[in-house]
C-alpha cells in the first residue's frame, strides 16, 4: 500500500512540472481541442444504463433474441453475466456505427439461429424452452470434422459453427470489456500493482 | 515547387539552426544545439501535447465504443493498422483523409505517422538496441550493398550519451551481434521466458535476453521508475518511458535558446541567392493556412525518413530539378522497413500459473539477438543477413476457450500459459524501393504528397521462412505444445521502421549525406533521422537514430565554433 501512495505522490510532482506552460512558444493561435473524448476525460461507462434506452440498430425481436442468447452464452453464476452487463446494448451501439457489410453479417448470424430454431422446433429461438435453446446451441458450439470412417479427418464446411462463433465473439468481447466483465476477471480497479517480480525459481525448475 | 503569398517579415530573425520535427531525433537535435548556445527554431507540424491528455489509467469500459470507435475507422483507416492507434489516442495519429500518399497497384505500404509534439516517440515500442560492426560493415562481409561511412567505434560514445540520458533498462550479455550499453537494471523475465532462455542456450547456443527498453526501472534524470500499469502508448504520467516532449524538447526550451513553432507544416527548404546554401524553410500554418518562412544558418530535417525526403523532393531548384541535394540521384532510393510476419506461438502446459488481472504489467518482452550469418556462425545457404526475435511468455485469460455457458466462463479464468516469438528481419537496401512525389496528389495544406513504391524481396521472404521454422524449434525445446507457425511476409511499413531514402556515404555520387548527416551538395543542410541509414540491420532503429543525431550535432556545433557555418 505504501508503495502505491508513493507512486501517487510522484505522479503529482511529475505532472505539475510538466504542466508548466512551454517556454518560448512562438505562436498563440487559438487551437481547437483535437483531443479524443478519452483524452478530454469523457467517461461513457454509464451511457448504456440510461433510463429509456432504445436500440439504435436492432429491432425489438433482434434485441430480445440477443438478450436471451447472451444470457445463455455467459450466464450469471456466482457472478453477474452478459445480460446484467447490458451486452445487447453495447453490441447495438457498435452495430449502429458499423459498415453495412458488418451489420449484415451480424443479422445473418442471428437469422441463422432463428432459421435453425424454426426448422427444428417450429418457433423462433427466443420463444424456445431453456432446454431446447441448449440443444440448439450445443449442436452449433463445436466444429465439425469429416467422419474419419473413410480416412478423411479434415474440417468440413460448417456454416452453423461459423455463425455461432461470430455471435460468441461479439458477446464475449462486449462482456469482458464491460465493468462487470473486468470485475469477473478479478480486477481490483487499481492501475498499478507494484513492480513486476518475474521468475525466482532455481534453474531448470520452472512452473 | 512554388508557393504564393509567402509572408516575408522584414524583421525576421535568422536562427542558427532550424530543426524540422520534434520526435526522437528532432528533440535531440534541438537539445544538443540549444544547450551549446545556438539559437534554434524547432518546427513541429502538429499541436503541443499535455500530460492532461494521457489515458493510460482509463479502463476500456469508460470509452463509448470500448476501442471500436467508428471515428477511428472513418478518419484513420491506415493508422489503425498499428496496434497503438486506438479510441484512446487516435487524435495523435494523422488523419488519413488529410494526409494522403499513394502506392502502385499490388504494392501496398502502410505509413504510420503522428503529428503532435513528440511525434512517434509518444507511442513507440521503446525497444532499444545497438548495431554492431557486423551491421555497419555488412557489405564488406557478404558483398551486398554498401558499408556505412561510420563504424561502431565512431558511434559508441554517442550511444553512451543517449543511453545515459534516456535510461535504457537491459541486461549485458556480451553478445557479438548486440553490443552492451549503459543499462539501468533489467526488467525481470517470467518463468516461461527463463525456461526458454535456459533451453535455447543449452540446445542451440543462442541468447535469450530481456528486452532492452527505454523504460525506467529506477528513478532517473528527474523521471520516476515505471509503475507497471501497461499501456505506454497512451502516455505516462510519471514519464517513465522516453518521449521527447518531456525530456529533450523540455531541455531545449529550458535553455532559453530554442523557440518552438507548433502547427508548422513544412513544405520545402528555401535556398539562398548564394549557390548551394540553404536559407531556411517555408511552412504552412496547419490551422490558419498562412504560409511563412523561418530562416536559419543551418537547416536540419528530423521529420522521419519519408517526410524528410518528401521535403527535399518538394524543394527542387533549377540546379537540383529532381530534389534538393540530389546530384547523386539517390534521394528517395533505398527505402527499407524491417520485414515482419514470421514467428511461432504455443502453450506451456506444465505451467500452472493462473492469470491475474492485478499482476503488474511489464511493458517489455524478451529478445533473441541475430544468430544467422554472424562472425562465429556458418554462412547460411539460403539468405544473407538475419533476423532477431521479440516475444514473451506468461499466463493469460483464455478467451479462446471452446463452448459456451458457465463452463466457458470458468475456462476463461483458468487461463492458458502461452509463449510466442516474432521475427524482425533485415530489409536489404534496394534501388528499386523508393519514394517520389505524386504530381496528382496533395495533402490538406496543398503540399505534394508521396508515392511510395516498396516490396520485400526474395531475401526477406527466405528470412521469414527460416524465422518461422526456427521459432517453432525453439518453442519446442522450451516444452511448448500446440505450436503454430507463421512464415508470412507482411506488407512493408508494418514494422514502422522506415529507413533510408537519403543515405549517408563517402561517395557523393552514390549517397545524399556524408558521415555527419550533412548533404554533400548543400553544406548547411542536414538530415538527422532514419533517412540517413545505409542498411537496416534487424535491430529496432530509434536508439541508433538518436546516437547518429547526437554525433552529427557535435560535428555541427564544432563547425559553428570554427565559423564554418
Amino acid at each position: 500500500m505504501k508503495r502505491r501512495e508513493l507512486i501517487r505522490a510522484g505522479f503529482l510532482t511529475g505532472a505539475a512540472a510538466a504542466l508548466r506552460p512551454p517556454l518560448g512558444t512562438a505562436q498563440s493561435a487559438a487551437v481547437p481541442s483535437e483531443l479524443t473524448p478519452a483524452q478530454s476525460g469523457v467517461d461513457a461507462s454509464k451511457d448504456l444504463a440510461a433510463p429509456g434506452w432504445k436500440p439504435l440498430f436492432l429491432d425489438e425481436h433482434q434485441n430480445e433474441t440477443l438478450i436471451v442468447l447472451s444470457d445463455l452464452m455467459i450466464p450469471a453464476t456466482d457472478t453477474p453475466g452478459a445480460k446484467e452487463a447490458l451486452v445487447n446494448r453495447y453490441i447495438d451501439l457498435v452495430l449502429a456505427a458499423e459498415t453495412h457489410e458488418r451489420q449484415q453479417g451480424f443479422l445473418n448470424s442471428l437469422g441463422y439461429l432463428d432459421g435453425e430454431s424454426m426448422r427444428r422446433f417450429k418457433a423462433a429461438f427466443r420463444y424456445l424452452s431453456r432446454e431446447d435453446q441448449d440443444v440448439l446451441l450445443h449442436a452449433l458450439a463445436y466444429p465439425r470434422n469429416a467422419s474419419g470412417w473413410t480416412g478423411e479427418r479434415d474440417a468440413v464446411p460448417d456454416t452453423g459453427h461459423a455463425h455461432f462463433e461470430a455471435l460468441k465473439q461479439r458477446i464475449m468481447t462486449a462482456y469482458y470489456s464491460s465493468q462487470i466483465g473486468e470485475r469477473e476477471l478479478g480486477w481490483d480497479g487499481a492501475f498499478a500493482h507494484g513492480s513486476y517480480e518475474g521468475c525466482d525459481h532455481p534453474k531448470g525448475n520452472h512452473k | 515547387m512554388s508557393m504564393n503569398h509567402t509572408a516575408q517579415d522584414a524583421l525576421q530573425q535568422t536562427y542558427d539552426a532550424v530543426v524540422v520535427g520534434s520526435g526522437a531525433t528532432g528533440g535531440w537535435a534541438a537539445k544538443q544545439l540549444a544547450e551549446a548556445g545556438l539559437k534554434v527554431a524547432l518546427l513541429e507540424a502538429g499541436r503541443a501535447v499535455s500530460p492532461k491528455e494521457f489515458t493510460e489509467h482509463m479502463p476500456a469500459f469508460k470509452l463509448k465504443y470500448r476501442d471500436h470507435s467508428p471515428e477511428v475507422v472513418r478518419t484513420r483507416p491506415i493508422q489503425k493498422q498499428c496496434y497503438a492507434c486506438m479510441e484512446y489516442n487516435y487524435e495523435w495519429f494523422v488523419n488519413d483523409l488529410e494526409n494522403p500518399y499513394s502506392t502502385p497497384p499490388g504494392k501496398p505500404f502502410t505509413w504510420q505517422r503522428l503529428r503532435v509534439l513528440g511525434g512517434r516517440s509518444l507511442v513507440w515500442g521503446r525497444q532499444s538496441y545497438r548495431l554492431s560492426d557486423s551491421d555497419f560493415k555488412a557489405a564488406r562481409r557478404d558483398g551486398y550493398g554498401d558499408d556505412w561511412p561510420i563504424s561502431y567505434g565512431d558511434l559508441a560514445p554517442y550511444y553512451d550519451i543517449v543511453e545515459r540520458y534516456v535510461g535504457i533498462s537491459g541486461a549485458a550479455e556480451g553478445n557479438e551481434m548486440l553490443p552492451d550499453g549503459q543499462f539501468l537494471p533489467p526488467m525481470k523475465m517470467s518463468c516461461g521466458e527463463v525456461q526458454l532462455r535456459e533451453r535455447v542456450k543449452a540446445k542451440f547456443g543462442h541468447t535469450v535476453t530481456i528486452g532492452r527498453a527505454a523504460v525506467l526501472t529506477q528513478n532517473h534524470n528527474g523521471r520516476l521508475a515505471c509503475h507497471y500499469c501497461g499501456p505506454c502508448e497512451r502516455g505516462c504520467i510519471t514519464f517513465s518511458y522516453f518521449s521527447s516532449p518531456f525530456t529533450t524538447v523540455k531541455d531545449a526550451l529550458s535553455s532559453g535558446n530554442c523557440t518552438l513553432f507548433t502547427n508548422a507544416v513544412v513544405s520545402h527548404v528555401n535556398m539562398d541567392t548564394e549557390p548551394n546554401k540553404a536559407r531556411g524553410v517555408t511552412y504552412v500554418d496547419r490551422l490558419t493556412r498562412q504560409v511563412k518562412e523561418v530562416r536559419g544558418k543551418a537547416v536540419i530535417l528530423c521529420a522521419q525518413a519519408l517526410e524528410s525526403t518528401r521535403i527535399l523532393l518538394n524543394s527542387s531548384t533549377r540546379e537540383y530539378p529532381n530534389g534538393l541535394a540530389n546530384s547523386s540521384g539517390a534521394l528517395g532510393r533505398y527505402l527499407m522497413d524491417h520485414v515482419v510476419g514470421a514467428g511461432a506461438s504455443g502453450r506451456l502446459p506444465d505451467f500452472k500459473t493462473l492469470p491475474d488481472a492485478n499482476e503488474p504489467q511489464r511493458p517489455n518482452g524478451i529478445y533473441i539477438p541475430r544468430f544467422r550469418n554472424t562472425p562465429s556462425s556458418n554462412k547460411h545457404s539460403g539468405f544473407i543477413r538475419g533476423y532477431g526475435y521479440q516475444g514473451g511468455a506468461g499466463a493469460g485469460f483464455n478467451f479462446s476457450a471452446e463452448g459456451y455457458g458457465a463452463s466457458f466462463k470458468k475456462a476463461v479464468k483458468e487461463g492458458v500459459y502461452e509463449i510466442s516469438l516474432g521475427a524482425f528481419g533485415e530489409s536489404l537496401a534496394r534501388w528499386d524501393n523508393y519514394c517520389e512525389i505524386d504530381r496528382d496528389l496533395k495533402d490538406a495544406w496543398g503540399i505534394p504528397a508521396l508515392r511510395i513504391c516498396m516490396t520485400h524481396g526474395d531475401n526477406e521472404a527466405a528470412l521469414m521462412e527460416d524465422a518461422g521454422a526456427t521459432a517453432a524449434e525453439m518453442l519446442e525445446a522450451a516444452g511448448a505444445k500446440d505450436i503454430r507457425v507463421q512464415a508470412r511476409v507482411e506488407m512493408p511499413g508494418m514494422a514502422i521502421h522506415e529507413l533510408g531514402t537519403a543515405r549517408m556515404g563517402n561517395d557523393p555520387k552514390k549517397s545524399v549525406l556524408n558521415a555527419f548527416n550533412q548533404a554533400h551538395d548543400v553544406k548547411n543542410l542536414f538530415v538527422m533521422d532514419g533517412a540517413s541509414f545505409v542498411s537496416s540491420a534487424c535491430q529496432n532503429p530509434t536508439l541508433t537514430m538518436m546516437a547518429v543525431t547526437v554525433r552529427a550535432c557535435a560535428h555541427l556545433i564544432d563547425r559553428f565554433r570554427r565559423s564554418e557555418i
